[in-house]
């Protein structure tokens, strides 16, 4: 166990992830590394009760980063959610050791381009991608567990490092 | 009778227009119901959406969305905070939505919002075949 999940996602908890993701692994934990969103109680207290019977904690990205190790050796499972590929990058570049991350909603913003249905890209973000897979974490477009796991190089060749 | 209290209906997918739409084959044309889809939106363009709904609304007003914890939840809590005198209410179903739309002239905001949660529990019976 026990991180079950790593996902990028800009509506951090909400239906997939509750419903879809929480119902089929059942976590005993979501943590939600975001620095807006730690700063702001009424923030936590919104994502808080999000999830009705899963502990949630609202921390900062380099908080969950000094807490990654420690909740990896623990048993019962946890999902980690950050905002975006920005904050995916800050996480690892602060030590958290994450194989995989899923990418399951970076929607439609001025600028941004079609990758799927739910992914959509621009330059900079292509370029946390490349980076983040040249160190050896694996980007994968994932919306909800039913439906297949894409990396995220064959939905978009120019993530591609080599 | 009290000023009608207005509502916005945010659900997954097309299910906000086909619920307003069933409620209309019981109860006939409805006006003053807005309602809006999450789909494909980030949290942040919904909740856009949402404060150029209800920023019309001068005394308040019902964000009614499907489930907890779903995005339509989160952007209208989200949405709430920052202006006044919104009630979310979650697990909306039809004869929950007939209520209000029988109902919205009559109640102040918070006792309708109550109402209609009794209504929505109220509403979910089991009957189990009874073979003759």
């Amino acid at each position: 166990m026990s991180w079950m999940i790593h996902r990028i996602d800009d509506r951090l908890i909400h239906g997939q992830v509750v419903i879809a993701w929480g119902e089929r692994l059942r976590p005993r934990r979501i943590v939600v590394a975001d620095d807006a969103s730690a700063a702001s109680g009424w923030e936590r207290e919104l994502l808080g009760s999000a999830a009705p019977g899963i502990q949630v904690d609202v921390v900062t990205i380099e908080a969950a980063a000094l807490d990654h190790a420690a909740e990896a050796a623990r048993p019962e499972g946890a999902f980690l959610l950050v905002r975006d590929l920005q904050a995916a990058l800050r996480l690892v570049e602060l030590g958290a050791r994450v194989p995989v991350f899923t990418l399951g909603g970076l929607h439609y913003a001025p600028g941004k381009e079609k990758v799927n249905e739910y992914v959509y890209l621009d330059d900079a973000d292509r370029r946390i991608a490349r980076d983040l897979i040249a160190r050896g974490v694996r980007l994968e477009a994932q919306d909800v567990p039913a439906s297949r796991a894409a990396a995220l190089e064959d939905l978009d060749a120019s993530v591609r490092t080599a | 009778m009290s000023e009608r209290v207005p509502a916005l209906l945010i659900m997954h997918a097309d299910l906000a227009a086909a619920l307003l739409r069933a409620a209309e084959q019981v109860y006939g044309p409805i006006t003053g119901v807005t309602v809006l889809s999450n789909e494909g939106l980030s949290r942040d363009a919904l909740e856009t959406r949402i404060q150029d709904i209800v920023r019309d609304w001068k005394s308040g007003g019902l964000v009614l969305t499907d489930f907890w914890g779903g995005s339509c939840h989160i952007s209208g809590a989200s949405v709430a905070r920052t202006r006044g005198e919104l009630v979310i209410v979650t697990g909306i179903n039809l004869p929950l939505l007939l209520d209000y739309l029988h109902n919205r002239d009559s109640f102040a905001l918070d006792e309708l919002a109550e109402r209609l949660r009794k209504k929505g529990q109220d509403s979910i019976r089991v009957q189990r075949a009874q073979p003759a």
